[in-house]
């Protein structure tokens, strides 16, 4: 049975006023097929005294279909119409199965039901701490993995080939086991995003409802899957985005009919998953972003230099309503316009190791792109060498690595810069930047890797790069609280703990540090 | 490992009646030559030291970190708090693992020697005994038959 859900209350209300003459009802049951956003299918599993066909005729004029449950042994204990008497087992149990494709929902009904029935009892909600803990102990049978295959080279080192073959077979089947393994766990934190996005559905009625707009929001790849971790975190930065879609975007009605657009306006909300990540988008068919007035607020702030904006871009100037402070808005309202927003956006965002990006045109809609990990337990990183320690660095906070030379040194404003296809890069060398001491001089060949945050980029200078590889973040602990600059450690098998750097946080610290006594006073910390 | 288990069934068994409350168990340890005691209870495991990673921009007194079953742990050096002089690690060393504060971190000890029990009588407390920076990482000094040692407070040896 097809509900609209704004009207849901007042339908539950009237079926169950006609079904109360013939019977009784046990339960309303989720089809989860409901193909529409507006609307919900639901089972009604009722209880009747009565057969099928003269049910048929007293539900007719309702738009759903009626179909006989069988009578089960056990089944029929809680089946049993409380009203009738105990001897009938000629009653049949009657479910009514409403559907938009009534053909279908016959055929498939009966199983869809009793499969939701059953599947309600075998879930089980867990606390996702105990899946760290799971996650952990996974990474610590990488470490016994590591173990066997030395003790299998050993062997053979030590001329003990037939054990050393048997050891090493053991190691493979251990090594694809505790993949699959790791694999699943991984499996168990996913959800897919639909869990937001129809909290979103709401959102949208209610705020169209109150700003008298007319919007119909278009959800594709709700079955995305992502880690349960970053669905929570996301459903505000994602509320705020669909907030000023709808405020900034979408145009009145008088005003879409008059530059040719339908009166309706449309908000697209798209998920895929492309690789390790998965991309979202929240796209607007609405008036686009004013460049202009967003120029000029941030140069009323003081973000940019009146001379300095004209030479902005469309790109760059879209990439300011990610600055504090800034709107398009000459007034605030009740649902966006304050200027804050797209700034705890972007951070939100960025925590979780995410970017967003915003594409806009003027008088056809905006669409803003944000990418986000699969998950936050495997993080993708880059293994990097500097003054005999290894480090690890996320590898969604590194655009590139590139090879580094003295040569193309320029020193400005007291800082090191180079020069990467015609753009100027500030560089950091990470042995100094750490403190890091060393016992032979720098090798003469270094590597650059390039760290962005956003706009802002950070040659980072290392020794060496030795790899990609997938790591589990772990805090450091609290008494190192203070020491700024990695977002924690992780185990790089054989038995050493590599620390992971924060780039954002070097960034910040490297870029908006001018004076050059406050950087040396934070070096020595300690 | 098991470590613990074992040092525990070292204790010896004369445990007279009344006498009960009063015994506490210490854990005697050495650090540059002198033993100390740290209490048995706050221990949750002894440690042959595994690789450990140096953290850039830390506090002096932490060596590193190192993960120990999979779970991160800071280790202090004990003497660098206690303003002892550096050694470089032998066969003996071995890192308490104590909980401070909601975590774990790991205490490095150039030896760990056995269990004490001391009576109340057989601690003296600290006050006065040494200098102000010290006395505050110090309960008091233990003195069993035959030893003496420094009993530490391990609460405050930590660094919050």
């Amino acid at each position: 049975m097809r509900f609209d859900l704004v009207t849901i209350d007042k339908g539950l209300e009237e079926i169950k006023e006609r079904v109360k003459k013939i019977g009784e009802i046990i339960t309303y049951l989720p089809t989860g097929e409901t193909s529409s956003v507006d609307s919900i299918e639901l089972d009604l599993l009722v209880a009747s005294t009565r057969d099928l066909n003269s049910l048929s005729a007293e539900l007719a004029n309702v738009d759903l279909v009626i179909e006989e449950v069988p009578r089960r042994p056990r089944r029929s204990q809680t089946g049993k119409p409380k009203v009738g008497p105990d001897k009938i087992s000629l009653q049949p149990d009657v479910v009514a199965a409403g559907s938009i494709a009534p053909a279908q929902q016959v055929a498939g009904g009966l199983s869809d039901l009793t499969g939701s029935l059953r599947s309600v009892s075998q879930t089980v909600r867990v606390d996702i701490r105990k899946l760290d803990h799971l996650m952990n102990i996974v990474g610590e049978l990488a470490i016994v993995r590591g173990a066997l295959a030395r003790l299998a080279d050993r062997l053979r080192g030590e001329g003990q080939r037939q054990s050393a073959t048997d050891l090493l077979r053991l190691h493979r089947n251990f090594d694809r086991r505790l993949a699959e393994m790791q694999d699943g766990i991984l499996e168990v934190r996913m959800v897919p995003l639909g869990q937001v996005f129809e909290r979103l559905g709401r959102v949208v009625r209610q705020i169209s409802r109150d700003l008298g707009k007319e919007i119909r929001l278009v959800i594709t790849g709700a079955e995305t899957e992502i880690d349960k971790l970053i669905v929570e975190e996301l459903s505000d930065p994602l509320m705020h985005m669909i907030r000023n879609a709808i405020d900034h975007g979408i145009e009145s009605a008088e005003r879409r009919l008059t530059v040719g657009k339908p009166a309706m306006g449309t908000i697209a909300l798209n998920a895929f998953q492309k690789g390790n990540h998965v991309m979202l988008e929240i796209e607007d068919d609405g008036r686009g972003i004013d460049g202009q007035a967003v120029l000029r607020r941030a140069v009323q702030l003081g973000k940019v230099g009146g001379e300095e904006a004209k030479d902005f871009t469309r790109a760059d100037i879209l990439g300011l309503i990610f600055l504090p402070g800034v709107s398009t808005r000459e007034e605030a309202n009740d649902v966006s316009g304050r200027g804050v927003g797209m700034d705890v956006v972007k951070t939100n965002i960025s925590k979780l190791g995410g970017v967003i990006d915003v594409h806009s045109d003027d008088g056809i809609g905006t669409k803003m792109t944000i990418t986000l990990p699969i998950t936050l337990a495997i993080v993708s990183a880059l293994l990097i060498r500097v003054a005999d320690n290894t480090f690890a660095i996320p590898l969604a906070s590194v655009s590139e690595a590139i090879g580094f030379d003295d040569a193309g040194l320029r020193v400005v404003d007291g800082r090191e810069v180079m020069t990467l296809r015609g753009t100027t890069l500030p560089i950091a060398r990470l042995d100094r930047l750490l403190s890091l001491s060393r016992s032979t001089s720098p090798p003469r060949r270094q590597y650059a890797v390039v760290a962005a945050l956003g706009a802002r980029r950070l040659g980072l200078v290392v020794d060496q790069l030795v790899g990609q590889q997938d790591i589990i973040i772990k805090p450091l602990g609290k008494s190192l609280n203070d020491v700024r600059g990695f977002a924690g450690a992780t185990e790089l098998g054989d038995q050493h703990v590599g620390l992971v750097i924060d780039a954002a946080a070097l960034i910040d610290e490297v870029l908006s540090t001018t004076d050059a006594g406050a950087r040396a006073a934070r070096l020595t910390y300690g | 490992m098991g470590r613990l288990v074992e040092l525990n069934s070292q204790r010896s068994p004369r445990r007279e009646p009344g006498e009960r409350e009063s015994i506490r168990e210490f854990l005697a340890v050495m650090l540059a030559g002198q033993t100390y005691g740290v209490e048995l209870t706050r221990i949750r495991e002894i440690l042959s030291p595994p690789p450990l990673t140096a953290v850039p921009r830390a506090p002096a007194h932490v060596t590193g970190v190192c993960s120990v079953r999979g779970q991160l742990i800071t280790v202090i050096d004990l003497r660098s708090r206690l303003r002892l002089e550096q050694a470089p690690l032998t066969r003996k060393t071995r890192i308490l693992l104590t909980e401070n504060a909601g975590e774990v971190v790991g205490l490095y000890v150039d030896e760990v020697r056995h269990v004490l029990r001391l009576t109340e009588a057989e601690i003296e407390l600290a006050t006065g005994v040494f200098g102000n920076d010290v006395s505050e990482h110090v309960i008091g000094i233990g003195r069993p038959p035959g030893h003496v040692l420094v009993l530490l407070d391990l609460t405050s040896v930590v660094p919050r």
